[in-house]
């Protein structure tokens, strides 16, 4: 168990530049999500926590001790890190209890090694594998038996690469709530990668929200949802509508929704900016009234629990998309009245959106 | 000259139009015994040219001349073609098939636009395999008494112990041969981006039409009975008529020779290769340097080997025509297939299996030890077994090499049927095949489907 600090982190790999001055901060014993779409350089940043990868400039701390500093990087091997890769990375040739106990020295005994791998196979809910070869199991289980292997070892930390990447649905969900349950209950600080927002807002204590080789924001999961700082963020965590907001006369703003922008009264100076309206916060109703703007359904798409509609605004280029638990009276291509409940969140414009 | 480049280009193209139907039709249609079928229609790889040569002499007295010698070659060098192109079929993604079949195209358009691409690499590395056995092929050209390269040299040496004027014959045959390597060189390059893709192959329903089915069986029939089944029936019925009159302690002695010189060159083999093959698999230039050096080795036929070493060894008077020097020199020869396996074992262990390793704690070497060598294994065993195979059939150079006295089974046949005793050399003929069939099953066991050094026989 321990904390993680990561500043200035740079790395290149070929002429590519990966990740650039990336700060991070996890503290112990919580479990982190990195989140961002595919080749935004969340894996490599796993890796450069792992060892595995020589950064080009940057420090990375667990706790006090300096793990990597400029060309000082300690060796995977000496960095205590459990790295539960994509599909687990089963040792093909060694059975479920080798692979678990690969880790443990010769100082172990014999009792001692079995003892510990059924315990830990007790715990990933695998009793009784010990003899079963990796090409034998399930997806599932081989991502199991994988992290029973890196919790063998006692680790300061865990690293979780896309876990869950290579499971179907349901047992996706099943599987991924077991885990993280597991990691939290043993209060080992673990970091995983993921694309997939659920995934994230589901298990994570802390989200870090990647793009371009850049954290742009971290936070517990409702922050980053809820206050994201950009368009970027907010996109990173959900669909999203961004909004121009102008300024028409003194304090006032004015956005194509009728959003209820006068209590931003603190943003007076700029003379426009945006605001980031997420699907359940549009409200729609058959009625015409004060704030309302008239729409046309051009597309519903319904999940059962609630269904999402995909509207034209006049004088709006952007589709925007409402979510409702009440389809009735909803048909593709009726007229229908829109309107921005709020909270407003307000980014400046996209040229200062850094 | 001319006569070894043309039989070279005749023998080539028609092994691999052979080899490539044979490959064909085992992988797309729907035969019984299919699996058997694959391994014997291999097992042509065991019997050496000049044993199909001795068999094909004895039962038609008038077999003679370049006609001959093409038949012949066809046969013996048509297997590699078949080997590699089915493992190249083995290896192709299924999927892109069934692809092109909905998207309209049919049998024969999906066999140039889908299949050919794929496999067309492998088909060239096959190619070239058989042009190489056929430059440096010298027992069935000099039974046959074709005058090619090879045999003016050994006629040159044997006649007048001119080893310069051999020489200069020996370097345009390095030429060629390098040339030719050259261009494998160039297919093998290209071989590994298709290797790269790791897709599972999902097999549809082959073809199984009556009439394709029985067309393909009297193919591979007829196959299989010029290059397997008369040949061997030849030497067992030679061997029983003749059953009394043998030798058989020379007999045991020969073969406990040719095992004993041919282990002892492949160990040689595989000590040789692995810091190189294990450098290369790192991409280091050192490794890679060394690598094609080991394959231009690789261009230098059985004869001029045993030409240069005896050179060597000559002037050093323990080692020459002793054991060690016969064994070096199979080493030598062969190494380029033992470097092959032991880059393509090392490059096959996933890399993140090694990482993995580092964070579960393990230095560089443990993990070495506990992960790289124990998943290498199996293909360093069938690079070793691919040397030994071609050691056991190896015959000028051990001709020139090999101790006096020290009999191997592929010398003692060359004595008998040199001087056409085919009655004396029918047992060593089929005890060298029987012996060498043995590394060739291992090699290539039907239900292997990863077909580590399919490609590097």
């Amino acid at each position: 168990m321990t904390s993680l600090e990561i500043r200035d982190l740079t790395v290149e790999l070929g002429n590519r530049v990966i990740l650039k001055n990336l700060d991070l901060t996890i503290s112990s014993g919580s479990f982190a999500a990195i989140l961002g779409p595919s080749g935004c350089g969340k894996t490599t940043l796993l890796r450069s926590i792992a060892g595995l990868i020589t950064p080009k400039g940057g420090a990375i701390r667990f706790g006090k001790q300096l793990v990597s500093v400029s060309s000082l990087v300690l060796p995977p091997h000496k960095r205590n890190i459990g790295y539960v890769p994509q599909e687990g990375g089963l040792f093909p040739h060694l059975s479920v209890e080798e692979n678990v106990s690969f880790s443990l020295g010769k100082k172990t005994s014999k009792k001692e090694r079995e003892e510990l791998v059924e315990e830990l196979l007790d715990l990933v809910g695998m009793p009784n594998y010990q003899k079963r070869l990796p090409q034998e199991l399930s997806g599932g289980q081989q991502t199991r038996v994988a992290l029973a292997r890196a919790l063998a070892m006692k680790p300061a930390m865990i690293l979780l690469d896309e876990p869950f990447a290579a499971l179907d649905q349901t047992l996706r969900a099943e599987i991924s709530q077991e885990v993280v349950g597991l990691l939290k209950s043993s209060r080992t600080t673990s970091i995983m990668v993921t694309h997939d927002r659920e995934d994230a807002l589901v298990s994570a204590d802390i989200i870090a929200l990647m793009r371009d080789g850049q954290v742009v924001q971290s936070g517990n999961p409702a922050e980053v949802y809820l206050k994201p700082i950009s368009a970027a963020a907010a996109e990173s965590t959900g669909d999203i509508l961004t909004l121009p907001a102008n300024k028409v006369e003194g304090d006032q703003y004015r956005t194509p929704l009728n959003s209820p922008v006068e209590q931003i009264g603190q943003r007076a100076g700029y003379e426009s900016g945006q605001i980031l309206v997420r699907p359940e916060e549009i409200a729609l109703s058959l009625e015409p009234g004060e704030r309302r703007v008239s729409a046309k359904i051009s597309k519903i798409n319904y999940y059962g629990h609630d269904a999402l509609v995909e509207l034209n605004v006049a004088g709006l280029s952007q589709v925007v998309r409402a979510r409702v638990t009440d389809t009735k009276g909803l048909e593709v291509g009726s007229t229908i009245f829109v309107s921005h409940k709020g909270p407003i969140r307000w980014v400046p414009d996209k040229a200062t959106d850094q | 000259m001319a006569t070894t480049l043309g039989l070279t280009i005749a023998v080539t193209a028609l092994s691999t139009l052979i080899g490539l139907a044979l490959a064909w039709t085992l992988f797309n249609v729907d035969l019984p015994l299919k699996s058997t079928l694959q391994a014997l229609v291999i097992l042509p790889v065991a019997i050496p040219s000049y044993v199909f040569t001795y068999s094909w002499i004895s039962l038609i007295p008038g077999f003679k001349g370049l006609w001959a010698a093409l038949f012949v070659l066809v046969l013996a060098t048509t297997p590699y073609i078949t080997l590699t192109t089915l493992a190249a079929l083995r290896r192709s993604d299924w999927s892109t098939y069934e692809v092109a079949q909905t998207l309209g195209l049919s049998g024969f358009q999906i066999f140039v636009r889908i299949t050919w691409p794929q496999i067309k690499n492998s088909v060239a590395a096959g190619s070239l395999l058989s042009a190489l056995y056929v430059l440096s092929d010298f027992g069935a050209i000099s039974l046959l008494g074709v005058d090619t390269l090879t045999r003016a040299i050994e006629n040159i040496y044997r006649g007048s112990f001119d080893r310069s004027s051999a020489s200069i014959l020996a370097l345009i045959l390095v030429a060629i041969s390098a040339l030719v390597i050259r261009l494998e060189e160039r297919s093998r390059h290209k071989l590994r981006i298709i290797k790269s893709s790791s897709r599972i192959i999902k097999r549809a329903k082959a073809s199984d039409k009556f009439k394709v089915k029985v067309i393909a069986l009297l193919g591979i029939g007829l196959y299989l009975a010029l290059g397997l089944v008369i040949p061997l029936f030849q030497l067992l019925s030679i061997f029983l008529a003749n059953s009394t009159s043998i030798n058989y302690s020379l007999l045991f002695q020969a073969s406990l020779s040719t095992l004993i010189a041919a282990c002892l060159g492949a160990l040689i083999a595989l000590a040789l290769a692995l810091p190189v093959g294990v450098l290369s698999a790192q991409g280091s230039r050192l490794g890679r340097v060394s690598d094609k050096a080991i394959l231009i080795v690789h261009a230098l036929p059985g004869i001029v080997m045993g030409l240069a070493l005896v050179s060597f060894g000559s002037s050093i008077g323990w080692l020459y025509q002793s054991l060690l020097l016969l064994s070096f020199a199979y080493a030598l020869l062969f190494m380029a297939k033992a470097v092959g396996s032991v880059r393509s074992s090392f490059d096959r262990v996933p890399k993140n299996l090694i990482e993995i390793s580092a964070t579960l704690g393990q230095r560089k070497s443990a993990t070495f030890r506990r992960v790289v060598v124990p998943l290498a294994t199996p293909g360093l065993l069938s690079g070793t077994l691919l040397v030994l195979l071609a050691a056991m059939k190896e015959l000028p150079a051990t001709l020139m090499l090999k101790p006096i006295g020290f009999e191997t089974l592929a010398t003692q046949m060359w004595s008998y049927s040199s001087i056409f005793r085919f009655n004396e050399a029918a047992p060593y003929a089929l005890l060298l095949v029987l012996i060498a069939a043995i590394p060739t099953f291992l090699i290539n066991r039907p239900d292997k489907s990863d077909g580590i050094g399919d490609d590097q026989i």
